[in-house]
């Protein structure tokens, strides 16, 4: 059993890290952020699931992606954006693996 | 409304939320597949399992279906809330005998303009049209909420929508 280093208000580990994790990046998907968070792929997606059914994050489809950002619907949306930023100031490994991320555009089929 | 009067009967608080109540307040020139209702006050998994039962419906997942109506129910979580605002006062709505808590044509005008404002989803706007051009709709209230959301300018756009949609009205029904 491994133990807790983080506190988690959000429920599970995976729950507060993925918050945490879209607050930086506006939108993301599953696979991405499995990568980001190191964590496995199926966790990522039950805590996206159980946020979701919480109306916290919302998702669209992109093709078979789904894609998933903070729901800015959610009734406390803009208190809840200041308490992940908040939380975030000590997460300094998140954000420079965030920052790590391409997010501008590319030209298809130009080499990276 | 059928399943709203169900709730009621079970004792359970239930907002109609969402685009089936838009269809409602646009004389169903809307339709949608999917019932949200908001439940409040401590309701068990069995108790609304019975109150579905009687209407037919079972659970299949986090929804309900019918084997015999192509639409199903959800129960987002709530709080029920606009955009930030919590403070949403349902209304009853009657068919006969039949009485469900629905979200008010403002209320619901405000509920697809969220949508149009936060996802950018134009079909929204178009149903906010819709619900205003057969409602009466308290305008201020949503201009202030518009307002306090950050998107005065889309409620401009909406506001401009509804004008030249009245006004094509007015023009189709002058024509012989």
């Amino acid at each position: 059993m491994t133990v807790k280093v983080r506190s988690s208000p959000f429920g599970s580990t995976t729950r507060t890290r993925v918050l945490l994790a879209l607050s930086l990046m506006s939108e993301s998907y599953p696979r991405e952020l499995a990568r980001l968070l190191e964590a496995p792929l199926s966790s990522t997606q039950r805590a996206l699931r159980s946020l979701e059914r919480d109306g916290l994050v919302a998702a669209r489809s992109a093709g078979r992606t789904r894609i998933f950002r903070i729901n800015p619907r959610y009734f406390a949306f803009s208190d809840l954006m200041r308490y992940l930023r908040r939380l975030n100031e000590p997460e300094v490994e998140l954000a420079q693996r965030v920052a790590a991320l391409r997010r501008r555009p590319r030209q298809t089929a130009k080499p990276l | 409304m059928h399943v709203g009067n169900a709730l009621r009967r079970h004792g359970i608080h239930g907002v109609l939320t969402g685009g089936a109540c838009a269809s409602l307040h646009t004389g169903g020139v809307y339709h949608s597949v999917d019932v949200d209702f908001i439940l409040s006050g401590r309701v068990t998994q069995a108790q609304l399992d019975a109150a579905m039962a009687e209407v037919g419906f079972v659970r299949k997942g986090d929804h309900y279906v019918h084997p015999r109506v192509r639409f199903y129910v959800e129960f987002p979580r709530g709080p029920l809330a606009i955009g930030a605002d919590h403070r949403v006062h349902p209304v009853e709505r009657r068919s006969g005998t039949v009485r469900s808590l629905t979200l008010s044509a403002t209320d619901s005008c405000r509920d697809r303009l969220a949508a149009w404002y936060h996802w950018n989803d134009r079909q929204s706007l178009e149903v906010a049209v819709a619900i205003a051009l057969r409602n009466r709709i308290r305008l201020p209230a949503v201009r202030d909420w518009s307002h306090e959301e950050g998107f005065e300018d889309r409620f401009e756009e909406f506001l401009a929508a509804v004008r030249e949609a009245r006004r094509r009205r007015r023009g189709r029904s002058w024509r012989p």
